[in-house]
C-alpha cells in the first residue's frame, strides 16, 4: 500500500516537473491573466489525469482512493501550482451531485462537458438566507414543461466566469420549510439571467450576485424529485470536505517562508518578541496541517464524526487569520500602501493586506466560525440545541 | 508496535480512568509499576515492550486526566539514560529495579547547575538521581546527597532541591558527543511527556467544563444553553483536537528534534492553561473555592508551563529554528 503510494508520488513530482506553470503568481495581476492561466492549467490536468481524481472510476482521471488523492494534493502544493478556483465547484459540487442524483441522461450530457472545461457556480445563498438555507425565497413555478424561476442569488463564487448554476428554489410554502425546495440546473446564458461581479474588500471578485427574471428552466433539468432540493444540496455541501482543507493547509506551511523573509528583510532576526510570535505560529500551522490529516485518516477509516470537519475548518480559518495577522504586523507601514493582488493566488501571496482581507473568506464563507461553533457544541460535544421557539417567547415576555 | 494505540488507551483507562482526581500516591505509583507502564519504551532486548514514544504518550495522557502524582516523567527519563549506557555493567540490574518500581528521579527543570539539581520529583523517596551536564550524564546515588523540599501550589507533585558536590559517587552513562545526543533524547522525551500530560489534563478539564455547564440552571435553562458559553467551549475542544492530533504526529515522526518538541510542549502547555483558565471562569464562583477541582488542574497546568522550558524559550528556539529554515 505504501510502496504503491510512493510510487504515485514520484509520478505526480515528475509530472508536475515538466508541467507546472511557473512563476504565474507574478503574472496573475490582471482577471483575463487569472482567467486564462485557470483554463489551460485545468486542460493540462485533465490531460495528465489529475484534474478529477476524486471521480468514479471509469471517468478519465477518476477512480483514486481518498489516500491517493491526499497524496496528489500533497504534490500539488509542494510544487506551489495554482488552485483550481475556476473550476472547483464543477468538478466537486456540481459534478458529485450529479453522481449521486443525476439520471443517465443527466450525467451522460454533463459529465463530459464538466471535463471539457465548462465551470459551474452554486446559485444557494441569498441576501436573506446566509446560513439559513431553509429560508430561502427565489421562486419556481411549474409551467408544463418548465419552470418560471425568480429571485436573486448572492455569493455564488466564480459566478461571473461561469456557464452553469447549481440552483436551489423553492417551489412550494407548505408544510416544513425544507419540503418546499427543488434543485434546478440552470444555464446562465439563459433569457431573463443577469451576472454582477460583487468587489470584496481588497478588489478582488471572486464572488457574485445572480439575478433571475421569468427565467425558463426546463424540467429535464431538475436533480432528483420537486420538493427533494434540501437532500440533494446537502450532499452538494458534503463533497469537497477534507480534502481542500488538507491542500489549504499543506500551502499555509510552506508560505511560511514569506514571514520569515520579512523578519530577516526588516532586520528582525534578533527580535525575541518577533521571534517567539514566529515560533507559535510555526507551530500552530503545524497542528492545524496535523488536524487536516488526522481528519482524512479517520474518513478514509470511516472513523469520521459529525463535526469533525467544523474542527478543522475552524482550526484553519483562526490559523490563517494569525498567520495574515503576522505577516501585515511585521511587514509595517509597506504593507500599507497599494499593490495590485495576484487573482487566484492564494491567502498567502505576501501582499499582506490582501491576504489578511482575503482570510476573512475563509472564517465567514462555508459556514461561519459561529455555525462552526455552534455544530462542535451541539453535534461532537453533545451539547444542548437552543430550542427555536426561545428567542421569541423571551423576546416577547 | 505490537499493541496498538487504543489497546494502550483500554489498558491506561482501566488503571486510572475510574480512580478519583489525584489518587493516593503510593498505591498510584504502585499500580503504574504493577501495569508495566515504566517498561513500555526499553527496547525488548532489555527485558521491556519496545513501545516508544507513543506509548508513553498514551501513558503520560492518561496520568493526565485524573492528576496523578508521583515521578512517573522523571523516572522515564532515568530508564532511558540507563537505556543508552550499553557500556554499563549492572545496567540490566539497574533498569529491573526502575521499571520494577524503584524510584529514580531526575531534574524536570530546563536547565540545572553542576552542584544544584531543582524540580527534582520525589527526591526522598528515591535511589538515585539523573545529573545531565554538558560533557557528562551520570546516575548519582541519593545517599549523602542534601535534599530541600519545596512546596509548591500543585500538590499533585512533590518537588525538591538536591545539591550535589564533588565527592559524590557517579554511575556514568554517557560522555562525550554520546552525552550530548542523550541530553537531546531526554530533552524530547521531558517535553512530549510534559505535553501528553498536559493534553489529557485538559480533555479532563473541558469534560469536567461541559458537565457542570449542563448541570447548572440560570434563568430557568441551563448554562449549556447559552450561545456565548457553548461557543467558548466549541474554540476549547478545537484547540485540544489539534493539538492532540499534533502530539500524535510528532510522537511517530523519526526527525524530531528537541526544539520541535519543545514547541510541542509549548503549544500543549498553552492549549492546557487557556482550557483551565477558561474553566475556573465558566464554572463562576464554585470554580474560585478549595471544595471543586478545577483549581487541581489549573494549578498543575500553570506548573507544567513552568517546567522543563517555558513557553517564551521554546517559542523563540521554534521562531529561530523556522526563520533558519524559511531561507527560500
Amino acid at each position: 500500500m505504501t510502496d504503491a503510494l510512493d510510487t504515485l508520488r514520484q509520478e505526480v513530482r515528475l509530472w508536475l516537473e515538466g508541467n507546472a506553470p511557473q512563476d504565474w503568481r507574478d503574472h496573475c495581476t490582471t482577471e483575463e491573466a487569472f482567467v486564462d492561466l485557470q483554463r489551460s492549467w485545468f486542460a493540462t490536468l485533465a490531460k495528465g489525469g489529475y484534474a478529477v481524481p476524486h471521480w468514479p472510476a471509469g471517468w478519465p482521471g477518476g477512480g483514486r482512493g481518498l489516500a491517493e488523492q491526499k497524496v496528489i494534493y500533497e504534490e500539488f502544493a509542494r510544487a506551489d501550482t495554482p488552485r483550481l478556483l475556476l473550476s472547483f465547484m464543477s468538478t466537486y459540487h456540481a459534478a458529485s451531485t450529479l453522481f449521486e442524483w443525476g439520471s443517465e441522461a443527466q450525467r451522460q450530457y454533463y459529465i463530459p462537458r464538466i471535463l471539457d472545461g465548462e465551470i459551474w457556480c452554486q446559485g444557494f445563498s441569498e441576501p436573506n438566507a446566509g446560513s439559513d438555507l431553509a429560508s430561502l425565497k427565489t421562486r419556481a413555478e411549474r409551467q408544463g414543461d418548465v419552470y418560471i424561476v425568480n429571485g436573486q442569488k448572492l455569493w455564488s463564487t466564480m459566478g461571473q466566469f461561469a456557464d452553469k448554476c447549481l440552483l436551489l428554489v423553492r417551489t412550494s410554502s407548505e408544510g416544513a420549510k425544507q419540503a418546499g425546495l427543488t434543485y434546478l440546473l440552470l444555464d446562465l446564458k439563459a433569457k431573463g439571467v443577469t451576472v454582477r461581479p460583487i468587489h470584496q474588500i481588497h478588489g478582488d471578485e471572486e464572488f457574485a450576485e445572480v439575478f433571475l427574471d421569468n427565467v425558463e428552466i426546463p424540467v429535464t433539468d431538475r436533480l432528483g424529485k420537486e420538493g427533494q432540493g434540501w437532500a440533494v444540496a446537502q450532499s452538494t455541501l458534503s463533497s469537497e470536505r477534507g480534502l481542500t482543507l488538507l491542500e489549504l493547509s499543506a500551502r499555509m506551511r510552506g508560505a511560511l517562508w514569506r514571514i520569515g523573509d520579512l523578519i530577516r528583510a526588516n532586520g528582525r532576526d534578533n527580535d525575541s518578541g518577533i521571534l517567539r510570535d514566529f515560533g507559535r505560529l510555526a507551530t500552530k500551522v503545524d497542528a492545524a496541517c496535523a488536524v487536516a490529516d488526522q481528519f482524512l485518516a479517520n474518513r478514509i477509516a470511516g472513523e469520521e464524526r459529525v463535526g469533525d470537519a467544523s474542527i478543522v475548518k475552524l482550526s484553519y480559518s483562526r490559523t490563517l487569520r494569525g498567520f495574515t495577522s503576522l505577516g501585515l504586523r511585521i511587514g509595517g507601514m509597506d504593507t500599507q500602501y497599494h499593490d495590485p493582488i495576484t487573482f487566484g493566488g492564494g491567502m498567502e501571496t505576501g501582499n499582506w493586506m490582501a491576504d489578511f482581507m482575503n482570510s476573512y473568506a475563509w472564517t465567514i464563507a462555508g459556514g461561519s466560525d459561529e455555525v462552526q461553533r455552534n455544530i462542535i457544541a451541539e453535534r461532537l460535544l453533545g451539547m444542548p440545541r437552543e430550542p427555536k421557539s426561545w428567542t421569541l417567547k423571551e423576546a416577547v415576555a | 508496535m505490537s499493541m496498538t494505540r487504543a489497546e494502550l488507551q483500554d489498558a491506561a483507562d482501566k488503571a486510572f480512568g475510574q480512580s478519583d482526581l489525584a489518587p493516593d500516591a503510593e498505591k498510584a505509583w504502585g499500580l503504574i509499576a504493577e501495569m508495566g507502564f515504566l517498561m513500555m519504551a526499553v527496547p525488548e532486548a532489555q527485558g521491556g515492550l519496545g513501545l516508544g514514544l507513543e506509548a508513553a504518550g498514551v501513558v503520560h495522557d492518561a496520568l493526565g486526566r485524573v492528576l496523578v502524582p508521583g515521578p512517573a516523567i522523571a523516572q522515564m527519563l532515568v530508564i532511558e539514560a540507563l537505556n543508552a549506557a550499553d557500556t554499563l555493567a549492572d545496567r540490566d540490574s539497574l533498569i529491573e529495579r526502575a521499571v520494577g518500581g524503584e524510584v529514580m528521579t531526575a531534574s524536570l527543570a530546563l536547565r540545572n547547575s553542576a552542584t544544584l539539581l531543582t524540580c527534582v520529583p520525589n527526591a526522598d523517596r528515591a535511589s538515585h538521581v539523573l545529573l545531565v551536564e554538558e560533557a557528562r550524564i551520570a546516575l548519582l546515588p541519593m545517599d549523602g546527597l542534601t535534599i530541600t523540599p519545596r512546596d509548591t501550589w500543585d500538590k499533585t507533585r512533590r518537588l525538591f532541591d538536591v545539591s550535589v558536590d564533588g565527592s559524590t559517587p557517579q554511575i556514568i552513562l554517557a560522555e562525550g558527543n554520546a552525552s550530548t545526543a542523550l541530553a537531546q533524547r531526554l530533552s524530547m522525551q521531558r517535553s512530549f511527556a510534559l505535553a501528553a500530560d498536559s493534553l489529557g489534563g485538559a480533555n479532563a478539564t473541558l469534560r469536567l467544563t461541559i458537565d457542570y455547564l449542563e448541570t447548572r440552571h440560570q434563568f430557568d435553562r441551563p448554562l449549556a444553553l447559552f450561545q456565548a458559553l457553548k461557543h467558548r467551549v466549541a474554540d476549547l475542544k478545537t484547540a485540544i483536537v489539534a493539538a492532540e492530533a499534533l502530539l500524535w504526529e510528532r510522537a511517530s515522526d523519526r526527525a524530531m528534534d528537541a526544539i520541535t518538541m519543545g514547541a510541542l510542549k509549548a503549544h500543549a502547555c498553552n492549549v492546557y492553561r487557556m482550557v483551565t483558565e477558561e474553566a475556573v471562569q465558566l464554572h463562576g464562583g464554585i470554580g474560585l473555592t478549595m471544595e471543586h477541582h478545577c483549581h487541581l488542574f489549573l494549578k498543575r497546568a500553570m506548573l507544567n508551563a513552568a517546567l522543563g522550558g517555558d513557553a517564551d524559550h521554546w517559542e523563540e528556539e521554534t521562531g529561530r529554528q523556522a526563520l533558519g529554515q524559511a531561507i527560500a
